[in-house]
């Protein structure tokens, strides 16, 4: 099979992935040296596909033969697709020549299971031990890591990969068993668990090779089963609890081809994935917790994002004056993010803060007006009903059609 | 009113500026022509600008952090670029220390054009498309890329880090870059030259980037608003990709919308893999 065919089947394959950051690495340059390849912890997007994803990493499987027989998955072996193998020196050619044409900031290397999950995550690695070794290659590299491979591979991989992942696949065990008859949870937990206690320790003795220094992610599907999103975002609270994830990637279930019907057959739940992942950011980079966004069951309301909704369930805490209180409150107000928080206060020491001062901040002040008091304002609305309110502020129905 | 000319060149407008602080001039009694809005009576830029009269005031001192960042609001292309530069500097200078920050009205717009000339850098970044050459004396990759702002000089340095001892070209209308494998040169004006080699690669378009960018897509989450949004129109025509894109959303439209299948596929014929022993689920122990 031609290369340029193998591509089309294994970029195909990959494309369910929801990854492609190329953010966390530490800073690497190849300025006046051999090889070629540079990180700055940042990540680049290249380019943009018209699904609205970027293209940061070249994303492709090794090869999409697969023993397993998960039910989401197009390559599961009861699917009947086009099968194709690269090998591992054709991945290294393509990577090379993508990242010096500057398409690409790195590989994202995943595959299907091979003979077995030690020969698989073998190949994996040996692509990216080539890449390092004998090219001084320094540009990103994450690796897809095999849950029921040896562990002392699992360290091999973290020596050559920026960052690790292991897909949690679905949000309890029960679907797991379901959809994913070959996975079981505890080798997926237990793979978390090595990447985790690896990375530790090399943080630690600072003699030690470096492990994976971009740390490790995951991915959940979401609409495949019946998991609700509090089911979701309680399993992402706890990984990233238990394994330090640096991210919990939700995607929303696309439907493939000749799909068993254990899985659903409807377009995917863009906005649904949306409201997660602005709920996990609520989680990692605000400091909420899961509780507070939503209750033991049910799902985020899908006409507002999970910050407006928290602060309409919880009126008594608004309206904040924004010359009086802490940053991290100031950040809990709806249209005021962590960063215009920090301004605000900036600012505050300087002059009293007005009106005007949030509008040139770049605040979304429609959302804000309702929830701030300013030297010069105080909300008329702070007395209408939270009911009201969210009739105001919910997304235009339009764009509700467009996101399906 | 004092016209003032300082070829668009940072360091030579920074003279001028402190030369005018020293001097107590207001903002509102000088006035910078540029490239996109000449002034009739701007002095010449390469005549000594400085007026013979002793300095009145000693040297002026501000933050090296608002002197950098008033180099990078430099580098956004708008008629009179550098007014808005000596307002802020005057009324830091004078005490008003909140004048380049984002809440006040002159500071809102100084840090709109760096976040703006910062964006363009990152375009910079990312949507450089590098044609390799073949047995080229002093060359080996040349792009042709167009900036909004004047941020090849000052970003370029990135592509020595990721390509190491490579050497390679830069071109745009205006301006070119080229880096030796040792040293970056920085060319305002492109030479002839340059601009023929680049525009000898511009249109060749790369087969196997070009299945990458059909087959990662996935046509059942079409979305092409965001994808505008993050990679501006302008920058289509220079990527081998760029041509591909009404096509791919056009075909997602009517009805590849369904799965996330690239087209290329859905003909070809598939393959069912036989279950090994140890792997099928009937042989699993129920949990």
């Amino acid at each position: 099979m031609e290369l340029i065919e193998k591509l089309t089947v294994l970029a195909d394959a990959a494309k369910y992935d929801a990854s492609c950051a190329s953010s966390g690495a530490p800073k690497r340059s190849s300025k006046g040296k051999d090889g070629i390849g540079s990180t700055n912890g940042m990540g680049i997007c290249h380019s943009y596909t018209p699904d609205g994803r970027c293209v940061s990493l070249l994303k492709i499987l090794l090869t999409n033969f697969c023993l397993y027989d998960c039910q989401y998955c197009i390559n599961r072996r009861s699917s009947d697709v086009p099968r194709a193998r690269f090998t591992p020196e054709e991945v290294v050619t393509l990577t090379l020549d993508f990242y010096q044409r500057n398409y690409v900031s790195g590989l994202f290397l995943s595959s299907g299971i091979i003979q077995s999950p030690d020969y698989t995550m073998e190949q994996l690695i040996r692509v990216a031990k080539v890449l390092r070794e004998e090219h001084q290659f320094r540009g990103y590299i994450h690796l897809k890591t095999i849950p029921e491979a040896d562990p002392a591979l699992i360290a091999e991989a973290g020596r050559y990969a920026d960052r690790l992942s292991v897909n949690i696949e679905l949000p309890s065990a029960e679907s797991l068993v379901r959809l994913a008859p070959e996975k079981e949870l505890i080798s997926i937990t237990g793979a978390m668990g090595t990447i985790d206690s690896a990375s530790q320790e090399s943080r630690f003795d600072k003699r030690a090779p470096a492990f994976a220094p971009g740390g490790q992610s995951t991915q959940m599907i979401v609409g495949a089963d019946a998991s609700d999103d509090s089911r979701i975002l309680r399993t992402a609270e706890t990984l990233y609890g238990q394994y330090r994830l640096r991210r919990v990637y939700y995607s929303a279930f696309s439907p493939i081809p000749n799909s068993p019907s254990s899985v659903p057959f409807q377009a995917p739940p863009l906005m649904r994935e949306h409201r997660l992942y602005q709920a996990d950011f609520l989680l990692r980079g605000y400091g909420f917790k899961v509780n507070e966004l939503i209750g033991a069951q049910g799902n985020l309301p899908l006409d507002i994002d999970p910050k407006l909704a928290w602060a309409l369930a919880n009126r008594d805490l608004f309206p904040v004056d924004l010359n009086l209180a802490e940053p991290q409150v100031i950040a809990r107000i709806p249209g005021i993010g962590v960063r215009s928080a920090q301004r605000i206060v900036d600012l505050r020491r300087l002059k009293r803060i007005r009106f005007d001062d949030v509008v040139r901040l770049r605040c979304v002040i429609e959302k804000a007006k309702p929830f701030m008091i300013t030297s010069d304002y105080h909300p008329q609305q702070a007395s209408l009903e939270s009911s009201v309110l969210r009739r105001q502020l919910s997304d235009q129905p339009a764009q509700m059609a467009l996101w399906g | 009113m004092q016209v003032l000319c300082c070829d668009d060149d940072f360091e030579r407008w920074r003279a001028q500026a402190r030369h005018l602080l020293m001097q107590q001039v207001a903002p509102h009694a000088v006035v910078w022509a540029d490239q996109v809005q000449p002034q009739l009576f701007a002095n010449a830029p390469n005549a000594d600008e400085q007026p013979a009269m002793a300095p009145a005031l000693p040297p002026p001192r501000v933050s090296a952090q608002l002197l950098g960042e008033l180099e990078t609001a430099a580098q956004y292309r708008t008629p009179g670029r550098w007014n808005l530069l000596y307002r802020v500097l005057w009324r830091v200078v004078e005490g008003e220390r909140h004048a380049g920050l984002a809440g006040d009205a002159d500071g809102s717009e100084l840090q709109r054009r760096i976040k703006a000339v910062r964006r363009e850098a990152h375009h910079l970044h990312a949507f450089v498309r590098f044609h390799p050459l073949t047995d080229h004396p002093w060359l080996d990759y040349v792009a042709w890329h167009e900036c909004a702002h004047d941020v090849l000089a000052s970003a370029s340095m990135h592509f020595a880090e990721r390509l190491g001892r490579q050497r390679w070209l830069i071109v745009s209308s205006r301006d070119a870059v080229w880096y030796d494998g040792h040293e970056l040169h920085y060319r305002r004006t492109c030479p002839g030259e340059w601009a023929s080699l680049a525009a000898r690669t511009r249109d060749s378009g790369d087969p196997l980037w070009e299945t990458y960018y059909s087959s990662i897509f996935n046509p059942a989450r079409l979305n092409p608003e965001v994808m505008q949004g993050h990679m501006p129109l302008r920058f289509w025509a220079g990527l081998p990709e760029g041509h591909l894109i009404a096509g791919l959303i056009s075909l997602a439209r009517t009805g590849a919308q369904k799965h996330g299948q690239t087209e290329a596929l859905a003909g070809k014929s598939g393959k069912v893999i036989r279950a090994m022993q140890q792997h099928s689920a009937a042989n699993r122990k129920a949990p």
